[in-house]
């Protein structure tokens, strides 16, 4: 075969070039650590390298989300711990102020505690985050959400809307409850009915909070108890129908519709005490309440048998007030633990991300230094040969 | 009459012939182009003799040069060939560069955009986090741009290219033209091949077929006719036609290549296949154009899931939100060539049947059809062109305006100028509508299970705002009132089926008991509230494009694969290509180049030859010397 001088350099030199990009390509792998350089070098790769790196990003921001829901439900969850401190001191004080042996002044005393813990109470209930936003407002975040009004009592300003951010793909979790959820919807009573002394009750008749026997057999309604004389009792509804009668002593628990409530004492003829339907109350009227019972004092046995009545109620109330903040402090704990579950998964996802896109796109060193000598030898015997071959001449011999 | 003398005399000149052209070869073998040449000897007419003939020496028939014409044709196609698969490589490269940085990628410049509405989601009273997304959305804007001027750039490029490839390629058959003059004229001269004429004429053809695919036809005068594309004619004999570049009958900035000889002007561009012409015209239908509407399509359906997202919801301010990002509209190009007043208005209608195809229109007098521009399907339209009742195909709504006449064509670029036309239409931070319009909750009094969702705007531009009370005077039936207690509206209770009054839609499932109440409130200071904001953060990854199936960042992710993918698949062609045009051109080489060992030998042998013929005279001198000296 015959071939032409030109070719020898042509396609050696062409074979020159090859190899030198080849190894160009190598080096450059090497020197970045990447083995996909750029989509071509594998379409599938690469589309996967950018949609891991999205994802990457993805979850790093809800790991941020994470970090922010955390602080404001730890914000939250110590507000919730001082209000229901609140009512515990309250409660303490309630049951304090219930003692026989107290007087007039000493309530007063007592009465002016409470005030101060009214007034903490209310500062807690609009107690801000870092952020500025009011925690326990729902969506209304930029309004004070309680405040006295002229009438006295306080009123919620707020929403019931309920926060959620994004920490997971498809994971939300609640960053706040609504001042509603904490500390206005409290169940009144024994959150089917109420039981009080009558205003005008003249006798030291005192009713207990009493207790449900059969639910299904309340019927909702305002039930008027008055003793038609002093030893007997008898039970109206709304409708003026008598629902239950019966003879009174002392400690007797007077029984109807499923629901039994306990008078101690003497009642006079005329004496009445309401059972009603619960509905809500909210913190702060429970407190007013509480105060005003207290200033009105406790002297002479229809006055002391009155507070002691409502003081019954009350204790109840505030009961029922650290059942609500300890059932929301619950539910923020197991926040924090989802938010610790879903942070442990996260890292988990994140390693795992990044070794995918490690796989996909990173370089195996070993291999790739390898190919890269072996790449040079190849340059090398291919510059030699070809050094050795060009100077093979026949002119050399003329 | 057998001469001695004259015969070694033959001798000598036709091996003087032999080393002129044995130093040619040498002189010209690093000459690119040229074929190598041999003398052809032949015997001179024997004299006759009564025994026989007697020889009378040598002469030179012809300078031959060495050739094969197909060989030759065969090394242009693949060089050709090679020079497609290398220009369209070459720019898909481009491309492939712009996608290359995973950090800066347009999948982690979305994120980024979606990252920054989590921000405000999770604090969306917060003016400076509003900032950070206002920010975000104008460097996602950035992103976009850029992809969209490189790529317009490229465009462009390609555009200046072709037109200088096509001043080449006229250049070039101008050449031929003027060559085959020469060579006619050469020819006529001595009835002898004029072998470096050829040469340069083939060389030049070789040249022309790195531009574009040729055939060529020799002439019985020496002459070639040289063709492109399906047959448009470059070069007849001695004249040329020129190639040059228009712009289309839709847009003028879209260069087309147009052939123009003496009697017409002829759009040779789809007729055109390799060299750099073709990998050119290639790389611009296969690649670049649908990468620019791939994109366009992205940030179209982008900035319209964004803003009637953001239309749903409210503002710091406790307004309805506006659009985040203007868009540019669908490009509509009536032809240069429409007789008609024809004109379309055409907008983007339903963004997840979008495609990234562009369309063609055309109305045969009664009738308007609608074709893919990239092989013609037939994609068929509903409606009738007007403005109530607007023609619909590929998420596009067509409006006709104007009086069309049959034959009257218009080009449709549904996503071509998204980018061009985008902008960030927020600049104060508080218009983020990241809080919803509604606020639902039942009456703390209900005896019922039944219960409300969380309620959205069916309607924002019908939406009177105000507090509503949706209430079941019966278990069956509802009624909504407004604020000062009028009903305006009312119907029979489905659980789970919407309620529908004043542009708003609630939904209420379970069994709601007599007398129960919902609120339905407008949400006028719900600063906090943030789930406006985490519907945006969603839709990312919601599967909307592609009638609901494929999500923004999956389409993110097939664009990037699809350029790798073509860009890997022109590499390997090329260089696959390339191993082909190297056999192919070794294979001409190897008839044509010179071998210097080859000529060295011929060079040794001539002279020796030459030397023998001098001896044949000296011996003829004696001879005759000989014959003197036997007289004296």
């Amino acid at each position: 075969m015959r071939i032409a001088t030109s070719t020898i350099y042509d396609l050696k030199v062409q074979n020159l070039l090859n190899q030198q990009a080849a190894l160009s390509k190598t080096q450059s792998q090497i020197a970045t650590g990447k083995r996909v350089q750029t989509p071509a070098d594998d379409p599938v790769a690469a589309s996967q390298l950018h949609e891991l790196a999205r994802a990457q990003a993805q979850e790093e921001q809800f790991a941020k989300n994470s970090t922010i829901v955390t602080g404001r439900l730890q914000t939250e969850e110590q507000a919730l711990a001082d209000a229901h401190s609140m009512i515990q001191r309250a409660r303490e004080l309630v049951v304090q102020a219930n003692t026989a042996t107290l007087s007039d002044s000493d309530r007063n005393f007592i009465a002016t505690e409470l005030k101060a813990r009214l007034a903490e109470l209310l500062s807690i209930a609009n107690r801000k985050d870092g952020n500025g936003e009011y925690l326990f407002a729902g969506y209304s975040s930029g309004t004070q959400p309680f405040a006295r009004a002229l009438a006295g009592t306080v009123a919620y300003a707020g929403d019931t809307g309920s926060r959620y951010l994004q920490v997971g793909a498809s994971l939300f979790v609640q960053d706040s409850d609504t001042g509603s959820r904490v500390f206005t919807d409290i169940p009144a009573g024994n959150g089917l009915f109420t039981a009080a002394a009558g205003a005008a009750n003249g006798g030291s008749g005192v009713i207990d909070a009493g207790s449900i026997t059969n639910r299904s057999a309340w019927v909702p309604d305002v039930y008027t108890l008055s003793f038609t004389t002093a030893s007997t009792w008898q039970v109206t509804d709304s409708g003026n129908a008598v629902v239950a009668s019966g003879n009174y002593t002392s400690a007797n628990v007077i029984a109807f519709n499923g629901v039994q409530v306990g008078i101690t004492g003497a009642p006079v003829v005329g004496d009445t005490f309401t059972v009603a339907s619960a509905g809500t109350q909210d913190m702060f009227t429970t407190l007013d309440g509480i105060v005003s019972a207290l200033q009105k004092g406790g002297s002479g046995e229809a006055l002391r048998a009155q507070l002691n009545s409502s003081l019954n109620g009350s204790l109840q109330q505030l009961d029922q007030a650290s059942e609500v903040l300890l059932t929301v402090r619950s539910q923020v704990g197991a926040r924090l633990s989802t938010l610790d579950d879903a942070q442990s998964s996260r890292l988990a996802q994140l390693i795992d991300l990044q070794a995918t896109a490690g796989q996909l796109g990173d370089l195996d060193y070993a291999s790739a230094v390898s190919k890269l000598s072996q790449q040079s030898v190849a340059l090398q015997a291919a510059q030699q040969s070809f050094a050795s071959v060009a100077k093979l001449s026949l002119f050399n011999y003329l | 009459m057998a001469d001695m003398l004259s015969t070694g005399v033959s001798g000598l000149l036709a091996l003087q012939r032999a080393l002129d052209t044995t130093s040619h070869n040498i002189a010209n073998a690093s000459t690119d182009g040229f074929s190598r040449q041999q003398v052809d000897l032949v015997t001179r007419p024997a004299d006759p003799f009564g025994n026989g003939w007697i020889g009378t020496g040598v002469d030179v028939a012809t300078v031959r040069r060495l050739y094969d014409e197909v060989l030759a044709s065969q090394a242009r196609i693949a060089g050709s060939g090679f020079r497609q698969l290398d220009t369209f490589s070459t720019y898909a490269s481009r491309i492939d560069n712009l996608f290359s940085d995973v950090t800066t990628g347009l999948a982690t410049t979305l994120q980024g955009f979606v990252s920054a509405v989590q921000t405000v989601a999770n604090a969306p009273s917060s003016v400076p986090s509003r900032q950070v997304l206002l920010s975000q959305a104008q460097s996602l804007l950035n992103r976009l741009k850029s992809y969209d001027n490189s790529l317009s750039g490229i465009n462009k490029q390609i555009d200046s290219q072709l037109h200088s490839e096509a001043g080449a390629i006229s250049t070039i058959a101008g050449n031929i033209a003027s060559l085959n003059q020469k060579i006619i004229a050469a020819q006529g001269f001595n009835q002898q091949p004029p072998n470096d004429l050829f040469d340069q004429r083939d060389r030049l053809l070789g040249e022309l077929a790195t531009h574009v695919t040729v055939n060529s036809v020799a002439q019985s005068d020496g002459s070639l006719n040289v063709f492109m594309g399906t047959g448009q004619a470059l070069v007849m004999g001695s004249t040329a036609a020129q190639l040059g570049t228009a712009g289309d009958q839709f847009d003028a900035t879209n260069t087309r290549l147009v052939l123009q000889n003496s009697a017409s002007l002829t759009d040779v561009t789809e007729a055109v296949v390799g060299g750099t012409v073709g990998g050119l015209l290639q790389f611009r239908a296969q690649l670049l154009n649908p990468a620019r509407n791939a994109i366009g399509q992205t940030a179209a359906t982008l900035a319209a899931l964004v803003n009637s997202q953001q239309a749903a919801g409210l503002d710091l301010q406790g307004q309805l939100g506006t659009a985040l990002f203007a868009v540019g509209a669908v490009d509509v190009l009536p032809s240069k060539f429409n007789s008609g007043s024809v004109a379309a208005t055409v907008t983007r209608s339903d963004v997840s049947a979008l495609t990234t195809n562009d369309y063609q229109l055309l109305y045969d007098g009664t009738n308007w059809q609608m074709t893919q521009t990239d092989g013609g399907a037939i994609v068929p339209l509903t409606g009738s062109g007007t403005v109530a009742s607007p023609f619909v195909a590929a998420g596009l709504a067509i409006v006709i305006g104007g009086t069309p006449q049959a034959g009257d064509r218009m080009l449709i670029l549904p996503t071509r100028n998204v980018v061009s036309g985008m902008s960030v239409l927020l600049s104060q931070p508080e218009k983020i509508a990241a809080a919803a319009p509604l606020l639902t909750n039942a009456a703390a009094a209900n005896a019922g299970s039944a219960t409300i969702d969380a309620g959205q705007l069916s309607n924002p531009a019908a939406w009177v705002r105000g507090n509503y009370t949706l209430s079941f005077a019966a278990a069956t039936t509802w009624q909504v009132a407004d604020a000062s207690n009028t009903v305006v509206a009312t119907g029979a209770y489905s659980s789970g089926t919407p309620i529908v009054f004043n542009g708003v839609q609630v939904a209420v499932s379970g069994n709601p008991a007599i007398g129960d109440s919902f609120q339905i409130k407008d949400n006028l200071s719900g600063t906090g509230d943030n789930r406006n904001a985490l519907q945006i953060a969603a839709l990312l990854n919601k599967p909307v494009l592609n009638g609901g199936t494929v999500s923004l960042s999956d389409t993110v992710g097939r664009l990037v694969s699809n350029i790798g993918v073509q860009t890997n698949q022109a590499q390997s062609g090329r260089d696959a290509q390339q191993v082909v045009m190297n056999d192919a051109r070794s294979a001409i080489v190897n008839v044509t180049g010179v071998n210097l060992d080859e000529e060295a030998a011929n060079l040794l042998r001539f002279q020796q030859a030459y030397q023998a013929a001098a001896k044949v005279i000296g011996v003829a001198n004696s001879l005759f010397q000989s014959l003197l000296d036997a007289t004296r």
